[in-house]
């Protein structure tokens, strides 16, 4: 703070002294005063929200736009307020989602809960006993069997998308995309037609199968975006020191989009890991632990929610809620690995777009 | 790294220059497998689809030849009757209105959220919300459902309460009766499947957003434009096209909903053609996962039937959409 005297008008400044008041007062009274109008009136609080605070808001912030830039500073702070005031409620519904997960989740999370199966479990037995320990690995073995397949040919998609010269390439993109929005029950249904005709059994395994075209989409995609922020410098100087293709893909691109093709594969399984549909079409539910996925019965996290989901009795509901934590705490960990990785790439080097080139 | 064929052939003969042909192929045999085992990943695309159309149809056949046209359009679902009846029509009608709301719900959410992340939030913030977005994106949706039943459903049911009572006048508010608490109606389901559309729409308009010419956004509010107008003027035009294609990315995936709407909505063979308040709504992908448990053979066929109708529905809608984006994205294109 200096205190020399300062002009007075500061047209380069952003906000003076006076506007600052202006501002504080035009962000803070029509909350206050539509807070108050709720206390007094006993008003609906979602109707004081759109129908008081909402239109206060806008005239509030107009008029300091007014103020301050003349008819143009009106569109600035009509726009400001709505997006602001949409984009929060998208936000409030997300922390509304996280919020009452773990409140709730919590009442059943404890190791018992992890590490039992459901096999002595009835509707209304208290949460000291059972859990979804034969969920949890029903799942990791099923979402486990599907990426082993997925991923070396969602990276061969990849490879066909970014390194052949093909004149199909922009068909199987458009056709990729198409099939990442395959309603997972429709893909669930594909494969019971396909044991129905064949004659399997259902098991572990068809589920795995089911899980396939929902996860291919994800991982192609994504490992097309990894394959093609690295620059195509380097694959032109691998190949002009005389490295057939497949060597210059494996040793100089691979290893360059190292990162990126592992979220790749991470992001398809954050994809299938809580898809419900087709693995209740296709896999029999179990109450006990399987380590078979080929035959038998099998249970899957997504499918325990769903069974415990509707009950109306407290404990089941409470295990609905402490399953769809486990699961949750597993998206997330993925999730939180894909930003990890993001933020050691984008630290050693900085990825260049490439230009588009004829 | 190509070879170059016909560099002989284009040895003067004539006064006319012949037109020479250039090809590249791959040198060694490595690289011959090496393509050819890419291609051969690429074709799984095609393979795939078809797979699916055709065991779907192997499956589905008795059931269409046994039900016959009205299988699309009719109202009547009995497995008591001899022979079987089924029609799904109403569920398909739903799945649209539903898609229809979820849209209508999310497409101002998800482009205000655009604007946010890419005009308004210095870099790092704008970091955070596009992770909070993705966050959302990767919300499993039986999670979605349990939330929506037991949290969301009061709060939408109040919600409906209200526009019935203050805007019950205009038909699509209106309800044959308020006892039943507004719930289970395709409000609340649009509301559901809105949420899990909003990332969708959210990434594909921000990614336009990001891409688009800063210096004309820059020339507009140099010209005494607001942000409002420039909005309107400027950057809702030319990003159009690929606002389009991710809303209907959106209405693709809203059609195949399952799990997070089996909870929240009231399936009714009975047509509710826009009485979105009242608790009873369609929606193919749910009526299915209802369905199969206790189904028999034949309903099986139907189910199965169901899906085939719900697959190429979502496949055209999608496609036409990845068309549109592609379209609207040339700079992705190398």
């Amino acid at each position: 703070m200096s205190f020399a005297p300062r002009p007075s008008v500061q047209p380069w400044a952003r906000v003076n002294k006076s506007r600052k008041s202006q501002i504080f007062l035009a962000s803070v009274l029509p909350l206050t005063l539509s807070a108050l109008i709720v206390f007094f009136t006993g008003l609906d609080q979602n109707l004081a929200l759109v129908g008081v605070f909402l239109p206060l808001q806008l005239v509030a912030a107009s008029l300091v736009g007014f103020l301050a830039f003349g008819r143009r500073g009106v569109g600035d702070s009509f726009l400001i307020v709505l997006v602001v005031f949409l984009s929060t409620f998208v936000l409030v519904l997300l922390v509304s989602v996280i919020v009452s997960l773990v409140s709730q989740g919590a009442k059943a999370f404890s190791w018992t809960f992890l590490s039992q199966n459901n096999i002595y479990v009835a509707n209304t037995t208290s949460l000291d006993f059972g859990g979804v320990g034969h969920a949890v690995i029903g799942t990791l073995m099923i979402v486990g069997l599907t990426t082993i397949v997925t991923v070396p040919l969602g990276l061969a998609m990849a490879v066909y998308l970014t390194q052949s010269q093909s004149k199909t390439k922009g068909l199987v993109r458009t056709l990729t995309q198409a099939i990442s929005g395959l309603p997972s029950v429709v893909a669930g249904l594909f494969i019971m037609s396909l044991a129905l005709t064949l004659g399997w059994e259902r098991s572990g395994l068809l589920g795995s199968m089911a899980l396939l075209p929902l996860m291919l989409p994800t991982v192609a995609r994504v490992a097309e975006e990894a394959l093609r922020l690295v620059p195509v410098d380097l694959r032109y100087a691998a190949l002009a020191l005389g490295a057939p293709n497949y060597r210059a893909f494996f040793q100089v691109i691979l290893p360059a989009a190292k990162s990126g093709l592992v979220t790749a594969i991470l992001l398809g399984v954050a994809r299938i890991i809580g898809e419900t549909a087709p693995l209740l079409l296709t896999v029999p539910i179990n109450n006990g632990t399987s380590w078979n996925i080929f035959s038998g019965n099998m249970m899957t996290l997504p499918a325990y929610i769903y069974g415990y989901l509707a009950s109306v009795f407290e404990p089941s509901q409470n295990r609905a809620w402490g399953a769809a934590l486990v699961l949750m705490i597993l998206v997330a960990l993925l999730f939180g690995a894909t930003r990890l990785l993001s933020r050691s790439k984008s630290l050693k080097s900085k990825p260049t777009k490439q230009k588009a080139s004829k | 790294m190509g070879k170059l064929q016909g560099m002989s052939e284009a040895s003067v003969t004539n006064s006319a220059p012949v037109r020479r042909k250039l090809s590249a192929g791959p040198l060694s045999i490595g690289d011959k497998w090496f393509f050819r085992t890419a291609s051969i990943a690429a074709n799984f695309s095609f393979v795939l689809v078809l797979l699916i159309l055709i065991f779907l149809l192997i499956q589905a056949l008795p059931a269409i030849t046994s039900q016959g046209l009205p299988f699309i359009y009719g109202t009547e679902w009995n497995n008591s009757k001899d022979p079987i009846v089924m029609q799904i029509g109403p569920m398909i009608w739903g799945s649209v209105l539903i898609g229809a709301l979820g849209v209508v719900f999310a497409t101002p959410l998800a482009i205000s959220l655009a604007y946010l992340i890419v005009f308004m939030l210095p870099s790092r913030s704008a970091k955070a919300a596009t992770t909070l977005v993705d966050l959302l994106a990767a919300l499993p949706s039986v999670i979605l459902g349990l939330w929506g039943l037991f949290v969301f459903t009061p709060v939408a049911a109040q919600w409906s309460s209200l526009l019935n009572s203050y805007v019950g006048w205009f038909p699509l508010f209106q309800v044959s009766t308020a006892d039943n608490g507004f719930l289970g109606s395709p409000f609340i389901a649009g509301w559901i499947v809105a949420i899990m559309i909003v990332p969708i729409i959210t990434s594909i308009t921000r990614e336009v957003f990001s891409q688009l010419d800063r210096d004309l956004i820059n020339g507009a509010l140099a010209l005494g434009g607001s942000r409002l107008s420039v909005f309107r003027r400027v950057i809702f035009p030319t990003s159009s096209g690929a606002v389009v294609g991710g809303v209907l990315l959106g209405l693709g995936r809203a059609l195949g909903e399952t799990v997070a709407i089996f909870y929240v909505l009231q399936l009714s063979f009975d047509f509710n053609w826009a009485q979105i308040l009242e608790p009873k709504g369609g929606a193919v992908a749910s009526m299915i996962l209802s369905k199969f448990g206790e189904a028999s053979e034949e309903e099986v066929s139907g189910l199965i039937a169901a899906g085939l109708v719900l697959f190429i529905l979502t496949l055209g809608i999608n496609f036409l959409a990845s068309v549109i984006v592609n379209r609207a994205q040339p700079w992705r294109k190398i």
